[in-house]
């Protein structure tokens, strides 16, 4: 190398730097943002207590469905999706979804594959042997989001996540888009949690739609994560990043109940023989958690669900057992997640599984679960917040 | 841009492949002519559909984000069986390895969970990585490393979005790449 060309290089590298950090001092980084304010929560609603249940698939022609998921889509019907196939993780598995308009007399539309491996090959313009894990979210704007597990090699732990967006509450779809999240093949990231709607202030984010996806890994280490995805308001774009909440071997399927604008509280699926649930906090927004302290709730290692409710209650969906999946039981704290009472016991039959809870509290104050009724159905019960206490007051006397 | 550059490693492997493959059957692949109709061979066995996809995208399947350093060793060793151009001298490739031993290792027991840090996020956007990675480029620029050109061309590829991650650790090391350094390291020791 000569003298000029050594010159030449350097200026191309300090140009070649130059640039990212422009757009990193030029705009607000995802991960300062704050939990977006909380009047869904904070919403009572209905003053009568009101409980009622369905299942979203009836007739489900499926031998094996689960991981569902609701949302209110942006024109006021809920949705909801699920995987189902021969059995998990077969070759035949699809995403399912159904739509429920509002009204208490409405019932859910029949299911609708959204993409199954031969569209998610297609559409990714690689190899895709499987899906699983669907979530299904709506926030401030028009768009309706899904992300999803696909594999291409291997068991979960080959498993990478997909985003596709509708503008027309689910009637159609763009094409999957891969999403980059491991340095390893990008491999073993799964989603299962709830999306949080969070703030940006300033500079193009004033465009986008903003959100805190629980994530989690498992492959060598297993983990739980935060997915940070802004969506544009303006077309199909997205950028994202991630960040870890715990490192090591036992905790996943993080679920963030947030309390304010800068502090949550996150339940883990425990995958240690503790066989408890796991939580841990954060008062800085999702940047940084406490190590996870295990509750007075056991865990058979199996997703469990956190909801903020009004007057910084938290309600908690769980399979109330160290050992198996039988019992799924709600339960109420009023301290951010330290204690808890049994309020109700949602299912209980020997031998079945009730698992993978998922709650959403819509516009009205009422607030759905979905979970898996013993792998054949995806159930569907919705009750008011008037519910929950009347449930609570009647825990206090026993 | 990322699918077409998706295409190029698999060429580039294809290619090399091809020149190993004509070397074995005791035939000269250095040269115009050989090297235009391996390429010939090569770009459409890489990019014609096999089983509903271009073969190019099957290995993009497995491996969807081949790093820079890596891409760059491979186009090497395809010019040098071309041309007998040599584009990384021993020295750059040296470099190169330990360049990527160090990455790999500062990088993949901790974002695969061994401890709470995970590196992983500073490659999203500015951060002490890019800051590292610009003292090394630097530093290798003026002790007339060409594997300074390398990653000069790391953070172009990562500025032009030429990969489908936009986190720069997936453009400056991948396992494989390790992998390659690992086998190079101990077949150096092992003559040695």
């Amino acid at each position: 190398m000569g003298k000029h060309l050594i010159i030449i290089l350097s200026i191309l590298t300090l140009l070649a730097y130059a640039w990212p950090a422009w757009t990193r001092f030029s705009t607000t980084p995802m991960t300062t943002a704050s939990f977006s304010p909380l009047p869904r929560s904070e919403f009572y609603g209905n003053h009568t207590p009101f409980m009622d249940q369905d299942f979203i698939n009836p007739d489900s022609g499926s031998d094996m469905v689960h991981v569902g998921s609701i949302c209110e889509m942006p024109n006021k019907q809920l949705g909801a999706v699920w995987y189902g196939g021969t059995r998990e993780g077969a070759k035949d598995v699809a995403i399912f979804f159904s739509k429920k308009p509002p009204g208490s007399s409405a019932t859910w539309s029949s299911p609708k594959i959204i993409v199954d491996r031969t569209s998610a090959t297609r559409e990714l313009n690689r190899y895709i042997r499987k899906v699983g894990n669907p979530i299904l979210f709506s926030g401030p704007g028009k768009q309706l989001r899904l992300i999803y597990v696909t594999i291409t090699l291997g068991g979960w732990s080959g498993s990478s996540l997909n985003v596709k967006i509708s503008r027309d509450s689910g009637h159609t779809w763009t094409d999957s888009r891969r999403l980059t999240l491991s340095p390893f093949f990008n491999i073993s990231e799964l989603v299962k949690g709830r999306p949080l709607s969070v703030n940006m202030k300033g500079g193009d984010n004033e465009n986008r739609d903003h959100f805190a996806v629980p994530i989690y890994h498992e492959f060598l280490g297993y983990f739980p994560e935060i997915l940070w995805i802004a969506f544009s308001r303006k077309n199909q774009n997205f950028i994202y990043e991630k960040n870890r909440m715990a490192g090591g071997n036992s905790f996943i399927q993080p679920s963030i109940a947030p309390l304010n604008t800068h502090s949550a509280t996150a339940f883990y699926r425990c995958l240690s023989p503790a066989r408890h649930i796991a939580m841990a906090r954060t008062d800085d927004g999702g940047q940084s958690w406490s190590l996870p302290k295990f509750l007075d709730l056991p865990n058979p290692d199996s997703a469990v669900d956190a909801l903020p409710l009004s007057k910084g209650r938290i309600l908690l969906a769980f399979n109330d057992s160290p050992n198996n999946r039988e019992i799924l039981q709600l339960a109420v704290s009023s301290d951010s997640g330290v204690n808890w009472i049994r309020i109700h016991t949602l299912e209980n039959s020997p031998g079945q599984e009730f698992s993978y809870p998922y709650m959403i509290k819509g516009q009205n104050g009422l607030i759905h679960l979905v979970y898996t009724w013993e792998r054949k159905r995806i159930k569907h019960v919705v009750f008011s917040e008037a519910w929950v206490d009347q449930k609570l007051e009647q825990a206090f006397e026993k | 841009m990322t699918t077409a550059f998706s295409f190029v490693f698999p060429f580039l492997l294809m290619m090399a492949l091809c020149q190993k493959g004509m070397e074995l059957l005791g035939k000269r692949s250095t040269g115009w002519t050989p090297t235009v109709i391996l390429a010939a061979i090569s770009a459409p066995m890489v990019i014609l559909p096999m089983g509903g996809l271009p073969m190019g995208r099957w290995l993009i399947s497995l491996y969807a984000n081949p790093s820079i350093p890596l891409t760059a060793l491979l186009f090497s060793r395809v010019l040098k069986n071309a041309f007998q151009t040599t584009l990384l001298d021993t020295g750059a490739i040296l470099t190169c390895r330990g360049f990527s031993l160090l990455a790999g290792a500062a990088l993949y027991p901790m974002a695969l969970g061994a401890g709470a840090f995970d590196p992983y996020p500073a490659g999203w956007h500015f951060s002490w990585l890019f800051v590292i990675l610009l003292s090394i480029t630097l530093g290798l620029i003026f002790l007339k490393n060409r594997f300074s050109v390398v990653l000069l061309a790391t953070i172009l590829a990562y500025n032009l979005h030429l990969l489908e991650s936009g986190n720069l650790w997936d453009y400056l090391v991948d396992p494989i790449l390790v992998l390659v350094a690992i086998a190079g390291l101990i077949t150096r020791i092992v003559k040695a």
